[in-house]
């Protein structure tokens, strides 16, 4: 079968293309308390964003997708925005890009990659609930377990739009990229490395 | 990156907006407002229960200005009301819902407020045929969706790929997301329309639900169950028809009839002012009737 001529193939090799993608900027984290969680290799600050709830202490073990380990140290943390920084000694060139949340239509195809109990790296897909307006939290119609909070979202280009944070109802809710980059302003980290 | 997937996330949200042109939001609906879809020319529907014994109701239309909309007749059966919307909105595409299949791809939108458009994804997962709602209205078909509601959906547009409305979006059992499909919907409206309400068949009987002993109903060729005639309304179908007092219907156009609902089930619209033949037990014999459903009035 080629899968250049069905439509239905082509965009499930698509998805499986952008699952790798995801993966390489995936991380799993360890929080203090054992319990697991995920982050996301920032591109524009060589530091890893995960959510202030899974990074509660100052040094996490963190495994890259590869299995490379290393050790997390805590740079920043925003309890209120749900977000926090960590430095890595290593850090994986990525391809990865970063775009506004604030341009999203309602719709859209949104992917979010993290490490629930039962899956490493585990890919769901959905759509944007609604536009983000000026709030800093995008809802989406997504499948999310705890164990992807701090795991990127990203938009049919592989782009982050956002932190996946919370579960409301059936809904996920990530923290948005234009939230990120104001909390990465706030402690002077953007673009730093 | 790949184009398909790039491609596929821009139809989805091109659907997401131009289904998004025909849904308005009803700010008194529910908890936090539901959605309604421009039907008509100025009319919309929407969930008559949410907007319950109101006779006007603020909406924000696909424009983003927010009008008040009167509320202009509600159909208890399928739980539809209507609204007149004071200015013109683009009426909605409406699909065959006879064409649909399971496994299409399906959106739901909803207007929230003045904060726009908002939408889930599924497919159909189920297809099948008529149903009854708990008020006994008769929907053509049952459409199981694969999909999460969320707040305010109700009233909705559910769209196909194609952006076409295969029906409005009602809350199922268990937080689960129902459709009233669109040729349900086209139907009630175009009663409300008409009418001011839908027609529902009438004969004119007060029923009491009876069992026969196993002998009685080998003996008669009959099932088990019955309904008691203990009340007839003067001049009624059922009353020219013959039918009077202690008469036992266990049959209609042949169907054994086992309770009053399986009854009810017969008096639709298609059959007012037609005949349909019971089966009545009168004097420990079978025997046959034929009544000319009438309107019932309101």
């Amino acid at each position: 079968m080629n899968p250049k001529n069905h439509p239905g193939i082509n965009l499930s090799d698509a998805v499986s293309k952008m699952a790798a993608h995801m993966r390489e900027m995936t991380l799993r984290i360890r929080g203090s308390r054992g319990h697991q969680g995920s982050g996301t290799l920032w591109p524009r600050a060589g530091l890893i964003i995960t959510n202030a709830h899974v990074a509660d202490a100052s040094v996490h073990d963190v495994e890259f997708s590869d299995g490379q380990k290393a050790e997390g140290w805590l740079v920043a943390r925003d309890p209120e925005r749900d977000l926090a920084a960590l430095a890595v000694s290593v850090h994986p060139a990525i391809s990865a890009s970063v775009r506004s949340a604030r341009g999203l239509r309602a719709g859209e195809l949104v992917l979010a990659s993290g490490n629930p109990a039962d899956g490493n790296c585990a890919i769901t897909t959905g759509i944007v609930h609604r536009p983000v307006g000026n709030s800093s939290w995008l809802l989406a119609d997504i499948r999310l377990a705890p164990g992807n909070s701090g795991g990127p979202l990203a938009d049919a280009t592989g782009a982050i739009v956002g932190i996946n944070s919370m579960i409301i109802g059936y809904l996920g809710c990530a923290v948005t990229s234009d939230a990120v980059d104001d909390f990465l302003r706030t402690f002077h980290l953007a673009e730093a490395a | 990156m790949s184009t398909s997937l790039i491609e596929f996330s821009r139809e989805l949200a091109n659907t997401v907006e131009r289904a998004g042109k025909s849904t308005i939001a009803v700010l008194e609906g529910g908890r936090s407002g539901v959605s309604g879809t421009v039907w008509r020319e100025g009319i919309a529907v929407t969930i008559a229960h949410t907007i319950h014994s109101l006779e006007e109701v603020n909406v924000v239309l696909p424009s983003g200005t927010e009008v008040k909309a009167a509320v202009t007749a509600r159909d208890p059966g399928t739980d539809i009301a209507i609204l007149k919307l004071p200015s013109e909105a683009p009426v909605a595409t409406l699909a065959d819902d006879a064409e649909a299949r399971a496994g299409e791809v399906v959106l739901s939108v909803g207007r929230r407020g003045n904060e726009g458009l908002a939408a889930a994804y599924g497919i159909i997962s189920a297809v099948s045929g008529a149903w009854r709602t708990h008020s006994g209205a008769k929907v053509d078909r049952w459409l199981r969706l694969d999909l999460n509601p969320f707040p305010g959906f109700s009233g909705g547009p559910i769209v196909n790929a194609a952006g076409e409305v295969l029906g409005v979006a009602v809350s199922g059992r268990g937080r689960s997301a129902a459709v009233l499909p669109s040729s349900t919907v086209s139907r009630v409206v175009d009663q409300l329309l008409k009418h001011g309400r839908t027609v529902r068949g009438y004969i004119g009987v007060g029923l009491q639900p009876v069992v026969f002993s196993e002998d009685a109903s080998q003996s008669l060729g009959i099932g088990g169950r019955g309904l008691l005639i203990t009340a007839i309304a003067p001049g009624s179908a059922a009353s020219e028809a013959g039918l009077t007092l202690g008469d036992v219907i266990v049959a209609a156009d042949g169907d054994p009839i086992r309770s009053g609902a399986g009854l009810q089930w017969l008096l639709d619209t298609e059959t007012v002012g037609k005949s349909i033949t019971l089966g009545v037990i009168r004097g420990g014999r079978l025997v046959n009737i034929a009544v000319i459903v009438r309107e019932k009035s309101a």
